[in-house]
Order: C-alpha cells, then sequence, then structure tokens
C-alpha cells in the first residue's frame, strides 16, 4: 500500500534520533554530514552510517554563545542541537567550507561540542582543473585519515561499490522527482518526507522504498493542481509545506540544496574510485555554494519550469543566506524575462508564525489563477 | 514666530599644508594616486581591473595592468557618508540588506558607474581571490554578470588546519599561473620574469617596513594612535606592489621610531589605556568609534590588519603559503595565537570587538575565538553591533555604553595591580 510506504518515509524524516539509535544498537557508528555536499561514498565504503545534520526548527539558545543572531540559522540550529546532545553517540561530524557560515560552524564545533570530532572537507571552488580535481583529492584523503582514526579501514574495492549504491540512489532519486511531476495527489509535505528521509536511512534502505514506493504509484493522478517550481536550500518546515499543500501548489520540480541538487551528478567510472568520486564533484553545477561565472543554475530553473509546464517558480530563502541572496537577483532577472512569474518568501530554523510566507503565497496563487 | 539667530559664520583655522616628505603626504598621494591612475588609464584605452584586497597584486602589478578595488572604494564611499544612499540602490534591485555592505555598495556602483564620493574606473575584468570570504565569489560572479566582462578566480580555500598543506600550494600555484595566461590571452599582456622579481621585492618591502612601523606599538606610549593604521592600511591595500608603498612605509617607521624617541606621539591626549581593535572599522562612523576611546584616553594600539597585510616571503612557494595565510583564511587557533600575540607584543590591557553585520566569516567564531583570547591575556573584553559601511547598523549609544565599561574594568584592573 503506498500510504503504508508514504508513512515510512515520514517516520523516518520526523525521527532521526530514532534512525541513529536502531543503527547505533546495530553496532554500527554514525557520522554526521553537514550541508551542502559531503564525501558521503568514502563514510559509506569505510562502514560508517553517514547521517545528514541539516538542523531543526526550534529555539536557539546555547548557539547564541558562539553565533552573532546574523548568520544561518540552518548551521545556528546544527550546534545548538551538538551541544544539547541531540547527537550523542555519532563519532564525527564532516563540515564542508562551501560558504563563510560553515567555516565557522568547524571552528566553534570544536570547542562547543567535544564528544563528537570534526572533520573538515576543503572543497575547491576551482574543481574542474586537473589541479583542481588533485585538491579535491586530497580533501578526501584527509577526511579517511580522520575516519581511520575512528577505526574505519579504507578500501578502494569498498568504495568502488559505495559509489555503485550511491550512484543507484541518485538514479532513483531523479525518477522519484520526475514521477512526482506526474504525481499532484502526492503532497509537498509528503514529498519533503521521501526527500529528507534520505539523510537518516542507510541509501541501501532508501533505494529500495524509493523503489517500492515507484511501484506503487501507479497511473498519473487527475487532481487539477497549480505546478510550481521550488528553489533554495532547505524547504522542510511542515508549515511550509502546509501552505503549499494549502494553496493547492504541486511541487513539479526543485532545486532545493537538501533536496534534487543532491542527486544530479553521479560518479563516473574509473579504475580509481577516489578519483572518480573527485571527477563527481568537478562535474557538480548548477548551485550557489558551487562557482561558476556563467550562472547556469539560473537558467536551468527558467529551463525546468518550461519543461515541466509549472505556472511559477516560489523562491524560499533562507534568512542569511548570502550565496542564494546574491543568485536571487539573476533568477529574478531571467523569470521575468521568460515571462515567469516569481514569489520569494523567506523561511528561518526558529521561524514559528509562517503568517507573512502564507499572505505571500496566497497572493501569488491568486495572481498565478487570475 | 521665534525670532531668527544669525549664527557667526564659523571662521576655520587654514590646515598647515602637509610636508611633502611626510608619512601622511605620501601614503595619502599614493592611496589617491590609485583611483586616479586607474581612471587615467582607462582613459588612454588600456584595461583596467577590479580586485579583491588580498588577491595576489603581484599578478597585475608585474602584468602592468592597471587596478582599482572595490572594497577600498565602498570604504571610502561609507567613510564620506554616501553608504547608505548606494546600499539602497542595491537593495532597490533585489539585493537583500543582509548581504555585506561592500558587495552592496559595489554592486550599486556597476549599476550607477558614478557616485561623487568616490569614483573608479570602469573595469575590463575581474579578479576575484576568496581567502577574506566567500561572499566575494558571488558579490564578483554577480559584478561579472552586471558589467558583462570576464571574471578570473583565484581560489583560496579556509583552512582548517594550523599549516598550510603542500596540497593547498600545488593547488593554488596552478591557479595562479592560469590566472596569468587567461590574462595574458585577454588583454596580449607578456608575463616578464625579472618584473615579477621586482614587484616581489617591493611588495617585500613594503611588508617589512608596514609590519615593523605597526610594531612600534611595543612602546608605551605608542608613538602613533592606532586609528591612523586603518587610513594607512590602504596602501597595503592598493599599491603593496609598488616601489613608492615601500618608500613611504620606510618614511612611516622612521616617523614612528622618531616620535618613540622624542616621546611624542599622534596620538595627543594621554595614553590611559591600550587595546586590540578587532575587525573591520565602522567607516561611517570613523570619527565616533574614534572619538569614542580618545575621550577616555584609550589608545587602540594595535588590530589584525598590522599583520594582515604583510607579505613577506623569500620565494614563491612562500609567497603563495603567504596568501593562504590571510586572517579570513586561517582556523581559529591560528587566528587566536596570532592575535594573543600582538597583545602581548603591545602590551594590550582590553579587547574591543566590532561585531560586523557585513562579515559573517569575520563575526562567525569571534565569540569564542576572544574569549580564549581574554583568558590567555588576561584582558577584558567586550563587543558591539556594527557595520562596515551600512551606517544602519550601528548605535553610537551602545558602543559608548560598551567602551565605558571596557574603560572601567581596565581602570579597576589598573588600580588592583598597582595596589
Amino acid at each position: 500500500m503506498i500510504q503504508d510506504t508514504i508513512r515510512k518515509f515520514h517516520e523516518a524524516a520526523a525521527s532521526p534520533r530514532a534512525q541513529m539509535e536502531k543503527y547505533m544498537a546495530e553496532g554500527k557508528k554514525i557520522v554526521l554530514t553537514a550541508p551542502v555536499y559531503t564525501p558521503e561514498e568514502i563514510i559509506h565504503s569505510m562502514g560508517f552510517v553517514p547521517m545528514g545534520a541539516w538542523g531543526a526548527d526550534m529555539e536557539l539558545n546555547r548557539a547564541k554563545e558562539y553565533f552573532p543572531a546574523f548568520l544561518c540559522s540552518i548551521v545556528q540550529s546544527i550546534l545548538e542541537l551538538g551541544i544539547r546532545d541531540a547527537y550523542k553517540g555519532a563519532s564525527a561530524i564532516v563540515i564542508p567550507s562551501l560558504c563563510d557560515t560553515l567555516k565557522t560552524l568547524g571552528e566553534n564545533w570544536k570547542y562547543a561540542v567535544d564528544d563528537i570530532k570534526f572533520i573538515p572537507m576543503t572543497y575547491p571552488q576551482n574543481r574542474k582543473p586537473d589541479y583542481g580535481i588533485a585538491f579535491t583529492k586530497a580533501g578526501y584523503e584527509r577526511v579517511i585519515r580522520d575516519l581511520e582514526e575512528l577505526g574505519g579501514k579504507f578500501d578502494p574495492e569498498a568504495l568502488k561499490e559505495s559509489n555503485k549504491v550511491y550512484n543507484a540512489h541518485n538514479a532513483v532519486m531523479r525518477r522519484v522527482d520526475e514521477a512526482l511531476a506526474a504525481h499532484p495527489e502526492i503532497t509537498a509535505a509528503e514529498r519533503s518526507d521521501i526527500f529528507k528521509s534520505a539523510y537518516f536511512m542507510t541509501k541501501e534502505e532508501h533505494t529500495a522504498l524509493c523503489e517500492e514506493f515507484l511501484a506503487e504509484l501507479g497511473e498519473a493522478g487527475a487532481e487539477d493542481k497549480l505546478a510550481i517550481v521550488v528553489s533554495g536550500i532547505l524547504t522542510d518546515a511542515p508549515q511550509l509545506n502546509g501552505i503549499f499543500d494549502d494553496m493547492g501548489m504541486h511541487i513539479v520540480a526543485d532545486d532545493v540544496a537538501a533536496q534534487s541538487r543532491q542527486y544530479r551528478t553521479d560518479v563516473p567510472e574509473m579504475d580509481d574510485p577516489l578519483q572518480a568520486l573527485a571527477v563527481k564533484f568537478a562535474n557538480m553545477d548548477n548551485c550557489s555554494v558551487l562557482y561558476n561565472v556563467k550562472k547556469p543554475r539560473v537558467q536551468w530553473i527558467v529551463d525546468t519550469a518550461k519543461e515541466r509546464n509549472a505556472k511559477g517558480v516560489v523562491v524560499v530563502m533562507t534568512k542569511f543566506c548570502d550565496p542564494e541572496e546574491f543568485d536571487y537577483v539573476m533568477i529574478k532577472r531571467a523569470c521575468e524575462a521568460a515571462d515567469l512569474p516569481l514569489a520569494l518568501v523567506e523561511v528561518d530554523r526558529q521561524m514559528v508564525h509562517f503568517e507573512q510566507v502564507r499572505t505571500n503565497l496566497e497572493t501569488f496563487r491568486d495572481m498565478l489563477t487570475m | 514666530m521665534a525670532e531668527e539667530v544669525k549664527k557667526p559664520e564659523e571662521v576655520k583655522k587654514p590646515r598647515k599644508p602637509l610636508d611633502p616628505n611626510s608619512a601622511k603626504y605620501k601614503l595619502g598621494k599614493i592611496a589617491s594616486d590609485a583611483f586616479a591612475t586607474a581612471i587615467e588609464a582607462k582613459k588612454q584605452g588600456r584595461p583596467v581591473a577590479w580586485v579583491s584586497s588580498n588577491f595576489p597584486v603581484e599578478i597585475p602589478e608585474t602584468l602592468g595592468l592597471a587596478t582599482a578595488y572595490p572594497e577600498n572604494q565602498a570604504a571610502g564611499i561609507a567613510a564620506r557618508g554616501a553608504g547608505e544612499r548606494m546600499c539602497e540602490v542595491a537593495e532597490a534591485e533585489g539585493y537583500s540588506n543582509d548581504i555585506c555592505a561592500y558587495a552592496r555598495i559595489s554592486l550599486a556602483y556597476a549599476k550607477l558607474k558614478e557616485c561623487p564620493e568616490q569614483d573608479v574606473a570602469m573595469p575590463d575584468v575581474l579578479l576575484c581571490c576568496n581567502n577574506i570570504c566567500n561572499c566575494m565569489i558571488k558579490w564578483y560572479e554577480n559584478l561579472s554578470q552586471e558589467l558583462g566582462i570576464p571574471m578570473i578566480m583565484l581560489d583560496i580555500p579556509f583552512n582548517p588546519d594550523y599549516e598550510v598543506s603542500d596540497a593547498e600550494v600545488a593547488y593554488v600555484s596552478g591557479q595562479f599561473w592560469d590566472a596569468v595566461h587567461q590574462l595574458e590571452d585577454l588583454f596580449g599582456l607578456k608575463w616578464d620574469d625579472d618584473k615579477f622579481e621586482q614587484v616581489t621585492g617591493f611588495s617585500c618591502r613594503a611588508s617589512r617596513a608596514w609590519l615593523e612601523a605597526t610594531a612600534q606599538a611595543k612602546y608605551t606610549p605608542s608613538p602613533f594612535n592606532g586609528f591612523d593604521l586603518l587610513n594607512h592600511m590602504a596602501v597595503m591595500v592598493t599599491a603593496r606592489g609598488k616601489e613608492e608603498a615601500g618608500e613611504a612605509m620606510e618614511t612611516l617607521l622612521k616617523e614612528y621610531k622618531e616620535n618613540h624617541e622624542k616621546g611624542e606621539s599622534t596620538f595627543r591626549v594621554e595614553e590611559k589605556h591600550r587595546i586590540m581593535f578587532e575587525g573591520i572599522a565602522c567607516w561611517p562612523y570613523l570619527r565616533a568609534t574614534s572619538r569614542g576611546l580618545k575621550d577616555r584616553g584609550i589608545n587602540m594600539v594595535t588590530t589584525i590588519y598590522a599583520d594582515a597585510f604583510g607579505f613577506d616571503y623569500n620565494s614563491f612557494d612562500e609567497m603563495i603559503r603567504a596568501y593562504c595565510s590571510v586572517p579570513n583564511a586561517i582556523n581559529l587557533e591560528k587566528s587566536r595565537d596570532k592575535r594573543i600575540k600582538l597583545c602581548k607584543d603591545n602590551n594590550v590591557e582590553g579587547l574591543l570587538v566590532h561585531t560586523n553585520r557585513s562579515c559573517k566569516l569575520w563575526s562567525g567564531f569571534m565569540a569564542e575565538m576572544s574569549r580564549q583570547i581574554g583568558k590567555e591575556c588576561n584582558i577584558p573584553v567586550t563587543s558591539f553591533d556594527g557595520d562596515q559601511a551600512d551606517p544602519r547598523n550601528f548605535s553610537e549609544a551602545q558602543y559608548d555604553t560598551r567602551v565605558q565599561g571596557l574603560c572601567e574594568i581596565m581602570e579597576a584592573n589598573k588600580e588592583a595591580k598597582e595596589a
């Protein structure tokens, strides 16, 4: 039954701690992975269970001892959870330095959370030339050394297998995204659960559950909803998804860092699996934290919205996320030029009242249905 | 109706012209020439680059490319009172007011192409280096889009380790030569090893003199007012690869040494307390922030800027390592240790931290780092909220209260020590 499968996604998405405890009870070690990209394949290949740490909707208290108020609340809430022992039992956290706030998370983590090791992952921004690929590889080797200190063992053959596991998961997530574009009966909240649960399950389990879901999905739904494309870093707030659903909006594609941006690029097949993983990073693009002067992401949003017959684009801005704030101006202009209506809503991990978002999206819906 | 009272016309004392042999004159001239030279180059049809402050200047200097520094321009615009006006232009385009105010001012300038408070030559290329922040990448990406000109990106990632790795040196070196070749191809320029050697010589000479000049604060009282450094720093940003910068910095060093010998200082009141100032200056409130200290006899004797632009090296690899070790590219421990050294070398009694709304990276681990500095140096630490260029994010009353609090603790500490 599809409702059972959807419930399983929801349970995993809503209970990361229970998932973590389940794996730990099985004798597995947990390595947390912070936004936006981390070499999960390596962590997986070395016998750990990678679990996403994208923070939580909560009031910030202890994190304020470290961060000023004007830093992204996703990052602040990761530290808050760390200080409050929500991740207790995890062996390490891998934090990439892909934005300025993430750089400071790692530095603060060392002093705020002393029982979970901080493993930095330094990615290059000039990632495509050979010297960029070599630097990515050096960053991966640094992660491997740190994981070895925690008892992990690196084996290229195991990494080859993990690369395959992750490619298979990427593929199924792309199929899910495509399928959901034709299924307006799957709500925004359910869609969010499918993507979010991927962070709290092993990729093998999540791939299997997604396959089950796709098999059960059946014929395209007939509901007449308002097709939109959503863009942003994170869109998992239940209130936000509730509003999308209340407004009769159907997410036909996403450009969300915590969702589809994770699954666009596969590890290529190469003899050296670590080199292959570095080449994967070189091939990644269309993201606010990956340098590309041409900003192809902007056109990607417009093209995808047209391909999927979206009526509009909703940019969900995580407050204080400057990489996204810079890109927003270009996205707005490109949408205007393409005659594609766009709405901007601002969200925050500490937000309790979503009435402003509701009003914005109500107006947007009215505008699109006029 | 109240009778109109005619105020007597204020008679300003004519300023004594500066001695052209003084460091102040020389440094002021270099700083203002930096803008004028690029404007002149543009008129003559020569290419101009907009350059981020910690980009290796050795590249444009060796290639003979005219340069302008948007951060320097934005600071000038903010100091002359136009920060808010320019920020609002960018905000009207859709840029969030959470974005760095330097970036907003610069993007506003890219649209308006004029600002009487500080004009610059419009660029033909953008030279971006993110060793101070990743915000720089996004800012320059957008400039490239807005202006339709190429951008050369020299990526120097934040280093989570204490030492610079060989892998990082290899990565940055590869980019260095790629940047050179791209510029050669774009503008028909030619790299010259002899010129490069000359430029590195100039840069090291200026850096050595700057580091030694700022180190004169080791004397009590300090032979200079630390706010001088904020002005002189402009030369280290824009012209450290030029011969005249080294000469001017050596003059500055000579003057500071002479001040010490004669018992003089550019801090013109009694130096009761010595502090370290942390963060970029609040350019829109330079006078208010300076006066708040001076009125209490507090001299800001050192800042990390004393270190930030000291690029002294003996080889190509050392040069690359120096650019990988600028303040915002290094981890908490290395950042902390550099500051602790400055505090100890300069007999600092308190730390005043500018929590700069524009700079997420600088402010993001400042709380923990300043706690550690305070503990290690046994000095009080206080912070105030401000912004490097957007005047809307600063409250003079809060600043004054915080400085007063810091002053009282330093006084109490002094009394306890004397007792």
